[in-house]
């Protein structure tokens, strides 16, 4: 981290991300909050690419700006007009608790544990493994079962997702479903 | 009337429009009615042409070009000799080399400049091409009143747009309404850095590029919702949440085709998949026909181009997501649509079609101007189905790509992944291996997509419809009654 | 649990470039599916009926021009069969075969503009429209060599034809004739096989031949939903008892079987033009009627089958050279109010799609 791009990259961007996730709760308007949320993830992916850790950041901008972001819209959309407001006060109390609890977990482990720091020549010299190769290695070889735990979950909230959709009029209800009445009308609809 | 004359010649229609089409003739009369002047100065070009592509022949036939910075086929490696330069440069800043950071910071301006203006000069020029090319399919001319052929209309589009008045509708939240524009030509203009121009022409060759291309594109996702949304108006919203829909659930069969790209040439770098494909003498066109027409349609839904341009389209919401937008917010969101019909030009030329390489050829004609052909060659095909096909309904949109697109592409993943495992461990030539899953390949996709259709149960209409019978007696409701008894 | 969604109104409003028209359309959504349909009409009234009421019969004519705007030969007809049945003119053979073949071209260029737009609605990007014009182009450079105008023709007159037409209308005529059929199955077949659009058209749009005539529908409209009623052949008026043509019919009632219909017309108005063009006799073009005609006082209700369906004209007289009321019978108002069941319960794209199909002109609408 001795490059000067490198130092200025990092307060840019952790200024960035600090910045955006802080106005996510102070700002009123919901949708505001949602765009400002966005930012704070391609920060994120920003710092891991300042970390060489290449595809953390792009998984980073596909599944969290790419779709978790259109997750947040929907939810928005869903919630009825009235209870919009970004200052609604219910939760504070229990989420300034679960942020310190958060928090202190995570200044405890950067404390505590003896990271491998490398400074300096050590950096320049290490040769540059190519990320994505040993994390797929490591995906499908020792954490295999976590790997398909993850997996089966997914396919759980996909079918929770389908159930809570269904029209409750029916399966197929077809916006052609008018056509059954016709006469001559045996074909299916296209 | 027996004693008129059959047929009067065709110099004597009614209007005067119909006139002027006649006398106006095809291209080659015009071409014969150009001034002499005009017609030698076309000659000399010609000529001149073909001496200066001897003299190119004859250059690199003879191998002087090879790896000079002035190889003009390459210009990668005018940028290395750059770079190498600037990094002899004295002098520190801040406990920096200035060498190390000029080295660094001048080729990626020029490339980032090279990019834009490379993008800019396609929408001048890109939005004549398909409103002529339109017009050609439509029998008509296109735009051919400003500058010589119309070729100054974009520049005239521009310009109109840009004095426009912005208009704001009332109740729309004024900064969420300044920044789609802005949000989506950011991926548009991103998503063009890892493509490679020429062996040494990538200016992002990230080891990651395939995966970065997919994720900058889903970027413009957010940035259509939020035009739709901040617009305060239930077209716009529409709009806007078609299209998101939409754009979210075409990107899983582009992941999973481009995810077969992978698998065959065992690397996310877009300058690894163009080298395996000249390597191997073959196109992934080919070999993984399916990937390629996964590939191709999945993007005309994310680009929201017709068959796939359901949201805006003009006959029921009248422009969408950007109905609200006016003077050049609107030409930012028309120029995307533009760039990004390029880009995935690019993209499938890349992918599927060889990239910068040609079979060799690239030794002698520039790579850029290779991939520069094939890219417009996708371009073309966009506008050839714009002009032809009707666009899908919102609901037959997500059919095909939920009940279709996705378990084919699927199954594609699971037989190009065993064909991938066969030829890393089967010790034949490559020529028979792949030729063998190319014929395999193509066989099953010509299988597969009529026999999935038909399983989903999509009944084709290969016999025409019904066609209207020719009723003998007039009547209403006891003749409808016994015509439909008998038919 | 489930999640409700709440119902909104969207207003397909006046300026729309679907809506054939300046009308508007109140539909109540429920995200993509509408619920119910209000249409509010009345944007393009021109008060036609109660100027009518000031001016002579033969001044009343360009009034059927503008109403009917697509179809301006047949409405100059219907008015003029009205007025010639209300004061008993008689009409020369000629000018019955003359009018019988203007009708039928303009029937082709009606036919061939409702289709073209029908399939750009359903998105083709106005590819199919253009083609279809180039005959349209035709037959209006046709008129326009008769009569002076293209579109708000004013060429029936109250005991003929206003304009005999120049000596090379025939040959023009004889060869737009012999080139539409091959035309006509170029356009069948470039958007008859698109899988995307009987997709788009098929089983879309349906009305029961009960609800058809229970709602009054009439035209290519009624037709398709396999009610073969055809006033040519039910009422024949000018020579068209001397034709011989077949009435296409469709089956189920949707769009495509009316898309088809029209596409069947057209192809039967060729046969009728080249029989008219054989057959037509030598004579006078126009009877010679007053200039202020008194017809005796009564009332008539004489009607055509225009493109659009029967094309009605009420005349009350009271004995003046100006009607006491003139009320034209707009084929697409009645038709239109069909929308709404058709409509129902289907996706927006599909109502625009319908209303392409049921073929409205809002200057019949609005008068």
């Amino acid at each position: 981290m001795d490059s000067l791009g490198i130092v200025v990259a990092f307060y840019v961007l952790s200024a960035v991300t600090i910045g955006a996730a802080l106005s996510v709760f102070l700002l009123r308007n919901l949708v505001h909050a949602i765009v400002l949320l966005v930012l704070s993830f391609l920060g994120m992916a920003g710092l891991f690419a300042s970390l060489s850790a290449d595809f953390i950041a792009i998984a980073q901008i596909l599944i969290y700006a790419g779709a978790i972001s259109v997750l947040l819209v929907f939810a928005v959309m869903l919630t009825p007009l009235s209870s919009r407001n970004n200052a609604n006060s219910l939760y504070v109390g229990p989420g300034i608790l679960a942020g310190v609890a958060i928090a202190a977990i995570v200044v405890f482990t950067a404390i505590e544990v003896d990271w491998v720091q490398l400074t300096g020549d050590a950096l320049r010299d290490r040769s540059f493994v190519d990320t994505i190769e040993t994390i797929g290695d490591q995906l499908l070889g020792k954490h295999i079962l976590a790997f398909e735990v993850a997996s089966v979950l997914l396919l759980f909230a996909l079918l929770g997702a389908i159930v809570l959709v269904t029209d409750p009029r029916g399966v197929g209800t077809d916006v052609t479903d008018d056509a059954d009445d016709a006469p001559g009308a045996t074909e299916e609809p296209a | 009337m027996s004693e008129q004359p059959a047929i009067v010649k065709r110099q004597l229609p009614a209007t005067p429009m119909a006139r002027q089409i006649i006398e106006r003739g095809t291209l080659r009369e015009q071409a014969a009615r150009m001034p002499f002047a005009a017609k030698v100065i076309g000659a000399i070009f010609g000529i001149g042409f073909l001496i200066a592509n001897a003299g190119i022949a004859y250059i690199v036939v003879d191998g002087r070009l090879d790896g000079m910075w002035y190889d003009f086929r390459d210009l990668g490696y005018a940028i290395e000799r750059l770079r190498v330069e600037l990094r002899t440069v004295d002098g520190t800043i801040g406990g920096q080399e200035l060498g190390a950071i000029l080295a660094y910071w001048v080729p990626a301006l020029i490339g980032g400049i090279g990019i834009l203006s490379f993008l800019g000069g396609f929408l001048l020029i890109g939005s004549w091409i398909e409103r002529r090319l339109l017009a050609r399919f439509q029998i008509r001319t296109g735009p051919n009143r400003v500058g010589p052929y119309g070729l100054l209309q974009p520049l005239a589009d521009a310009l109109k747009l840009m004095q426009k008045e912005v208009l704001i509708p009332a109740g729309a939240d004024r900064m969420l309404f300044y920044l789609p524009p802005v949000l989506i030509f950011i991926p548009a203009m991103l998503a063009w850095g890892p493509i490679p121009w020429a062996e040494n022409m990538a200016y992002l060759d990230l080891n990651v590029g395939l995966l970065y291309v997919v994720s900058i594109t889903s970027l413009s996702v957010l940035a259509v919702w939020l035009a739709g949304w901040s617009s305060n108006n239930h077209y716009a919203l529409l709009g806007s949440m078609r299209t998101v829909a939409m754009m979210v659930s075409y990107e899983i069969p582009i992941s999973l085709a481009l995810l077969s790209v992978v698998l065959v040439t065992g690397s996310l770098r877009l300058s690894a998949i163009v080298a395996w494909q000249a390597d191997h003498y073959l196109w992934l066109a080919l070999l993984l026909p399916f990937a390629l027409f996964t590939f191709f349609f999945s993007s005309t839904a994310e680009i929201n181009r017709t068959p796939n341009d359901i949201a805006e389209a003009e006959s029921e919401i009248v422009a969408g997501f950007h109905t609200e937008y006016s003077g050049m917010k609107a030409g930012l969101f028309l120029a995307v649509e533009l760039g990004n019909a390029l880009l995935t030009g690019a993209l499938v030329a890349t992918f599927f079609l060889g990239g910068y390489t040609l079979f060799g050829l690239e030794e002698w004609i520039p790579g850029y101007l290779i991939l520069g052909a094939k890219a417009t060659f996708g371009y073309f095909i966009f506008i050839w189905l714009r002009a032809t096909l009707p666009r899908f309904r919102i609901d037959q949109l997500m059919n095909f790509a939920w009940k279709y697109l996705i378990p084919l592409s699927i199954a594609n993943v699971l037989l190009v992944a065993i064909e991938a495992s066969i030829a890393a461990r089967w010790d034949a030539p490559a020529i028979i291996v792949y030729g063998l899953f190319v014929i395999v390949n193509i066989a099953l996709t010509a299988y597969a997509v009529r026999a999935w259709a038909r399983a989903i149960g999509y009944a084709m209409d290969v016999e025409q419809p019904a066609q209207p019978i020719f009723a003998k007696t007039i009547g209403g409701l006891k003749a409808a009654r016994s015509l439909r008894g008998e038919a | 649990m489930t999640t409700a969604s709440e119902p909104y109104v969207l207003n397909i409003g006046p300026q729309h470039p679907s809506t054939h028209g300046v009308f508007r359309i109140r539909v109540v959504m429920d995200g993509e599916q509408i619920q119910d349909l209000d249409m509010i009409v009345g944007y393009l009234h021109r008060s036609m009926e109660k100027l009518a009421e000031e001016r002579t019969y033969t001044q009343n004519i360009p009034f059927t021009d503008r109403a009917d705007y697509l179809a301006a030969m047949s409405g100059n007809l219907g008015l003029c069969l009205a007025v010639e049945r209300l004061a008993d003119v008689e009409v020369p053979e000629r000018a019955s075969y003359l009018r019988v073949i203007f009708a039928e071209l303009q029937r082709i260029a009606s036919h061939a503009m409702a289709n073209g737009t029908l399939v750009s609605d359903a998105g083709a990007w106005q590819t199919p429209l253009l083609y279809m014009f180039r005959e349209r182009e035709k037959i209006l450079d046709l008129f326009e060599m008769t009569c002076g105008a293209r579109l708000t023709t004013n060429y029936m007159r109250i005991g003929g034809v206003a304009f005999e037409p120049p000596p090379e209308f025939w040959p023009a005529l004889r060869e737009l004739v012999d080139e539409l059929p091959q035309r006509i199955d170029e356009y069948a077949q470039m958007v008859q096989g698109n899988e995307i659009f009987i997709a788009r058209t098929r089983n879309v749009g349906i009305i029961s031949p009960e609800d058809a005539i229970n709602g009054s529908l009439v035209g290519p409209a009624l037709r398709g939903s396999g009610v073969p009623w055809d006033l040519r052949k039910a009422e024949p008026y000018c020579v068209y008892d001397r034709m011989d043509f077949e009435v296409p019919v469709g089956t189920i009632g949707d769009v495509y079987d009316r898309y088809m219909v029209r596409l069947e017309e057209t192809r039967q108005s060729t046969r009728i033009i080249r029989q008219a063009m054989e057959a037509i006799p030598e004579g006078p073009h126009k009877t010679d009627i007053p200039l202020a005609l008194r017809p005796e006082p009564g009332e008539i209700y004489g009607r055509v089958e225009g493109p659009r369906g029967e094309t009605g004209f009420y005349l009350v007289s009271d004995g003046s050279p100006a009607p006491y009321r003139f009320h034209i019978r707009a084929p697409s108002l009645i038709n239109l109010s069909l929308l709404r069941e058709m409509a129902r319960g289907a996706a927006l794209s599909d109502a625009v799609v319908t209303l392409g199909s049921l073929d409205i002109v809002v200057g019949e609408i609005d008068r």
